[in-house]
């Protein structure tokens, strides 16, 4: 291998912004890649305890209620309610830095009927809103998984009325959103 | 709860405040320590105890350090414990010095700031931050506290100004603190208003600054103090309380609420008796929150309270009611070191209560209020922790 390809190498590993193409953050816990995994044949997957019937969010290794190991992944009802939401002018995460140049990123959290609590990116355009902050808190929302380019599950928050039943529907949202492609640098390494 | 009597703080140091260093973490543990016993005019054999606190240690720790600095400590102690950690390491020594399982304690908090290591540091805080919050916008802290901020204005209809109330002063107090690192330069309401937005509410001036820096003292019995000619400070009261509240939709309370009348009575004081109130700044909300939940006013009425209360450190602000706060500077104005600046409150307040401060003295200070808030591990800050000291001659 040359060494000005070695050297590419390792100005692409050190220096995101210098990249072609960024991605959305690719790490996760084992546990992580679990509900990557559960999430792909259903809108959103969840651990459930069969021995309690709690249902959790993060992910954890046991059960937070009653510490058992007895979590299934399981098809989880998308509704809940806002509790806050936000547009990120700043981010630290090349990926979303060239995403911001372009518009701020919207995120949420939010309380699903499950009683978990989510963080999200949000699509305020389901809303019919043009800026975060005119989507009051405790709005209806729904809360659905979908592949990002990195290829891990993410949550996404649209308006409770959103249809959102259909893969294509989902797709069509995450997309909208700019997550199913990397952002660009032309003349990127 | 048993008291804290007997119980001296001492040798306060703030070192190497830097916005950038190429220097690791043992450097800024390491001088801070150094530092401390020429202070106390004792040697590393003298300290039998070690607390120590850091975000950059790497493969290093509390033990790994004694061999680094070549002393032998007979109790140590690690606690990553972010924002909460210096006071935290202040009730764990002060119970080992009271049942003799030492008898010289430092607490040392201390981090470099290599190149994009807050990066490292956001993106990798905890399982629940790599799987459930990183990827939504890898904003880092700034996220969960924007989103917390936005909640609490909309719940509380508080403004932009009010949070700035805070920053401004905080600033004025970094203007007469040498080592602020924010320090030369003045911020008005209308800069305060003006600056670039990071996060929905928070804009550049409720953000801290990370930074690298080292903060310590030395804790030991009064008796020993005396006998070493130090002038020092006292425990009346320390509490601490961990991922409180956890059913609640959003933070806008902390475990302060459960114990903040405990600390009141085992003080034999109120809030009007403060003279000082030193809460973790990480964010003027978080400010705000610790202000209601310690009992200086109601909750969701920090906004109001803020209007009629200066918190200036030479009391020269309009407002009628005075009540020194975060009388450096804080993190906002001072800079954020890691895990030291869950130690600089503590050690500006043994300055204050000790009159050992160069240019930022709260005239006729006896009582000080000190507050940590720390770790937020996916949506909320998880650990809470105050302590109330005094002057020894009060
Ligand atoms: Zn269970």
């Amino acid at each position: 291998m040359s060494t000005s390809h070695t050297m590419k190498q390792r100005l692409k590993h050190n220096r995101p912004s210098l990249r072609q193409n960024a991605r959305p953050p690719k790490q996760r816990t084992h546990l992580g890649n679990a509900f990557t995994a559960a999430n792909l044949p259903v809108a959103l997957a969840l651990q459930h305890c069969s021995n309690c019937a709690t249902v959790q969010y993060p992910p954890r290794e046991l059960c937070r209620h009653c510490l058992q190991d007895t979590l299934l992944w399981r098809s989880t009802d998308t509704g809940g309610a806002l509790v806050s939401r936000l547009e990120l002018h700043n981010s630290l995460w090349e990926y979303f830095r060239r995403r911001i140049a372009t518009a701020p990123w919207p995120i949420a959290s939010v309380r699903l009927d499950c009683g978990v609590i989510v963080l999200a990116h949000l699509a305020p355009a389901t809303f019919g809103a043009g800026i975060t902050t005119e989507i009051p808190a405790a709005t209806r929302v729904q809360v659905f998984s979908h592949t990002d380019c990195s290829l891990n599950a993410v949550l996404i928050a649209v308006d409770g009325q959103t249809a959102i039943a259909t893969r294509a529907q989902r797709r069509a949202i995450a997309d909208g959103l700019g997550l199913l492609e990397p952002a660009h640098k032309t003349g990127g390494i | 709860m048993k008291d804290y009597s007997g119980i001296a703080l001492t040798a306060p140091i703030s070192f190497g405040y830097a916005k950038q260093s190429p220097k690791g973490a043992a450097w800024f543990i390491g001088r801070t320590l150094q530092l401390m016993l020429a202070r106390a005019g004792l040697g590393k054999d003298d300290v039998d105890g070690f607390a120590v606190s850091s975000f950059s240690l790497g493969t290093d720790s509390a033990i790994t350090l004694t061999q680094n600095f070549e002393f032998s400590p007979r109790w140590i102690e690690q606690l990553p414990y972010g924002g909460a950690s210096g006071i935290l390491a202040l009730r764990r020594a002060a119970r080992a010095i009271q049942a003799g399982d030492a008898s010289i304690v430092a607490c040392i908090g201390g981090d470099g700031a290599a190149h994009r290591s807050f990066e490292a540091t956001a993106a990798n805080f905890s399982s629940f931050t790599i799987d459930a919050s990183f990827p939504y916008g890898g904003g880092g802290p700034n996220a969960a506290f924007g989103l917390i901020t936005q909640r609490y204005m909309d719940e509380f209809d508080a403004r932009r100004e009010d949070f700035g109330a805070i920053a401004v002063a905080q600033r004025y107090n970094a203007n007469h603190y040498p080592p602020a690192l924010l320090g030369h330069k003045t911020l008005s309401l209308e800069q305060y208003l003006s600056a670039r937005p990071i996060a929905g509410p928070l804009h550049l001036f409720d953000c801290v600054m990370p930074c690298a820096g080292g903060e310590g003292f030395l804790m030991m019995s009064e008796d020993r103090a005396r006998a070493l000619g130090l002038p020092y400070c006292t425990i009346l009261a320390a509490g601490e309380l961990h991922n409180a509240h956890r059913e609640d939709d959003i933070q806008l309370r902390g475990g302060w609420t459960e114990y903040a009348n405990q600390l009141w009575a085992m003080a034999g004081l109120g809030p009007e008796d403060v003279d000082i109130l030193q809460t973790y700044d990480d964010y003027p909300v978080i400010s705000m929150m610790q202000m209601e939940d310690l009992g200086f006013c109601g909750k969701g009425e920090a906004p109001q309270w803020l209007k009629t209360t200066d918190l200036r450190f030479d009391g020269s602000g309009p407002q009628q009611h005075k009540l020194a706060h975060n009388t450096s500077g804080g993190q906002l104005s001072v800079g954020q070191a890691g895990a030291a600046a869950g130690y600089m409150s503590v050690v500006e307040t043994i300055r204050q209560l000790t009159g050992d401060t160069e240019g930022n003295q709260v005239p006729g200070a006896r009582h000080a209020m000190v507050s940590g808030f720390g770790m937020i591990n996916y949506d909320r800050g998880l650990c809470s922790a105050a302590t109330i000291l005094a002057r020894s001659d009060r």
